[in-house]
């Protein structure tokens, strides 16, 4: 083998190493968050809002009419974070004789980030804390405040611009809400849009 | 609009005249550059907030949390948000801002968020919490198996399918200064639209860390069950059934009487406030 073939080799070795690095690059890269097909500059606050959204645990489930989040969201390196920093909870009710004396979303903010999991975009929201007040003398859980706290995942679908948690959604991220011991179940669909500089723009996580 | 479009036609006509070699440096320098960075420059950006861009204060509402009122005038019918909500990049004030500037192209679309009426759900406060019994302590039982989407399960012996002697409980975090531990197990779903107790025990020693399998420790004080019997019997009609094993660690002694009455030891325990521990099992008959 000639020098100058050597060098030929050596050259194609190190472009098809430039090249598969910046594939791998591509490929694991975290998804971001964008606003009409364009990645968010700076910060900006989201707002979601699911209907008849549960939580389900001790054998019933704790559904609320309306839950109502707030995200300050941006871009951290091309990855997509976030903080929520409120969550209130409207029409609260059980599906059992327990009523909800209190309920309250507490110990803002909840960091939050964007996870590609094969293929799929998830929300991870972390330090999820939730307090819970039951009521109702027939109610096995009357006068009992009950503290529900973890790692939520929801899914992302750009298409109808929702987060949708669910079992799957946590099984898939792998994160869990607990209460005690006992784990916990929430479900949700939650319609997301800015609020901010980007009101009525198409939101997306990619 | 029409700026924009006079805009990409400028910059689409050198864009044809450049040659190959052109157009593949400044790919490899696009490529070089989308590895360099993205951060975001806090400093750079309003602070303002979501309940502020809804009209303001005045809410009603003590937290943070977006005025669902003020945001009303956005329209809890989602199809008048776009009015509202069509800043076409302008910040909240009314001022444009530099995301609003790189982000201004592209269509805008009606509100999704559908907003409630009224006021949230409210906090606890200060003397419900100070009444409230707080879930605390760690109940679990050994022999439950786990059942995916749902409650451990309760084995069939510890039901009237089987053997029907309770199963083996252990709990930990019972707080310093508790003189009595109280155990009810109840079903979740009310029978006949009452609370149904299976098994009440009272007199059970704060030191006490488990009952094991169909044995109640010394001192021990068993109630009626709604069965009518003094001791523990699960036993769902049909179907499943979810139980609900609760320990109270009580801060003074009732230490009721033999065969007491479980509804009027319950409203003693509340009373008596303190900690608990929960665990809920299910058991469905014929599974």
């Amino acid at each position: 083998m000639t020098r100058k073939s050597i060098g030929v080799i050596g050259l194609l070795a190190l472009v098809a190493l430039m090249l598969s690095t910046a594939f791998a690059s591509s490929a694991s890269a975290a998804p971001a968050w964008k606003f009409n097909g364009k990645a968010l500059e700076g910060e900006e606050t989201i707002l979601g809002a699911a209907e008849n959204s549960g939580l389900t645990m001790w054998g019933f489930t704790t559904s609320c009419e309306n839950f109502l989040y707030e995200v300050k969201i941006k871009n951290e390196a091309g990855t997509g974070k976030g903080n929520i920093v409120s969550l209130p909870l409207f029409n609260c009710y059980t599906n059992s004789t327990c009523t909800v004396e209190a309920i309250e979303a507490e110990a803002f903010p909840w960091p939050s980030e964007l996870k590609t999991i094969s293929s799929s975009n998830y929300l991870i929201v972390k330090n999820v804390n939730v307090w819970v007040l039951y009521g109702g003398w027939f109610c096995p859980l009357w006068g009992v405040w009950t503290h529900v706290t973890g790692t939520a995942g929801g899914l992302i679908d750009n298409a109808t611009e929702t987060a949708t948690f669910s079992s799957s959604s946590f099984s898939a991220t792998g994160t869990e809400l607990k209460s005690l011991g006992e784990s916990v179940e929430w479900n949700g669909k939650f319609p997301t849009e800015a609020f901010q500089w980007h009101r009525g723009e198409s939101i997306s996580a990619s | 609009m029409a700026q924009r479009r006079i805009d990409q036609r400028l910059l689409a006509g050198p864009a044809k005249r450049t040659g190959a070699g052109v157009i593949l440096a400044l790919v490899l320098a696009a490529l070089a550059l989308s590895g360099c960075g993205g951060g975001s420059d806090d400093s750079s950006n309003p602070t303002t907030t979501a309940a502020d861009a809804a009209g303001g204060p005045g809410s009603g509402s003590s937290s943070s949390a977006p005025d669902a009122k003020a945001q009303g005038s956005g329209g809890k019918d989602s199809t008048s948000g776009s009015k509202s909500r069509g800043g076409g990049g302008s910040s909240p004030d009314g001022s444009s801002g530099p995301q609003g500037r790189g982000s201004s192209q592209g269509q805008k679309h009606a509100s999704k968020v559908h907003v409630p009426e009224g006021a949230p759900e409210p906090g606890i406060t200060p003397k419900q919490r100070e009444e409230a019994t707080v879930a605390s302590m760690l109940l679990e039982s050994p022999a439950a198996t786990a059942s995916p989407g749902g409650p451990p399960s309760l084995p069939g012996a510890y039901t009237c399918d089987g053997k029907g002697s309770p199963p083996p409980l252990r709990w930990r975090g019972v707080p310093q200064g508790t003189e009595e531990l109280v155990l009810f197990t109840m079903n979740v779903q009310p029978i006949e639209g009452k609370l149904f107790f299976d098994w009440a025990v009272a007199g059970l020693s704060p030191d006490l860390t488990e009952i094991q399998e169909g044995r109640l420790p010394r001192g021990s004080i068993v109630g009626l069950n709604s069965f009518g019997q003094a001791g523990y019997r699960v036993c769902p009609a049909s179907g499943a059934e979810t139980y609900m094993f609760a320990v109270y660690a009580l801060p003074r002694k009732l230490s009721p009487a033999a065969g007491f009455d479980p509804t009027q030891l319950r409203k003693e325990v509340l009373d008596a406030s303190g900690n608990v521990g929960l665990l809920a099992l299910s058991y469905a008959r014929g599974q």
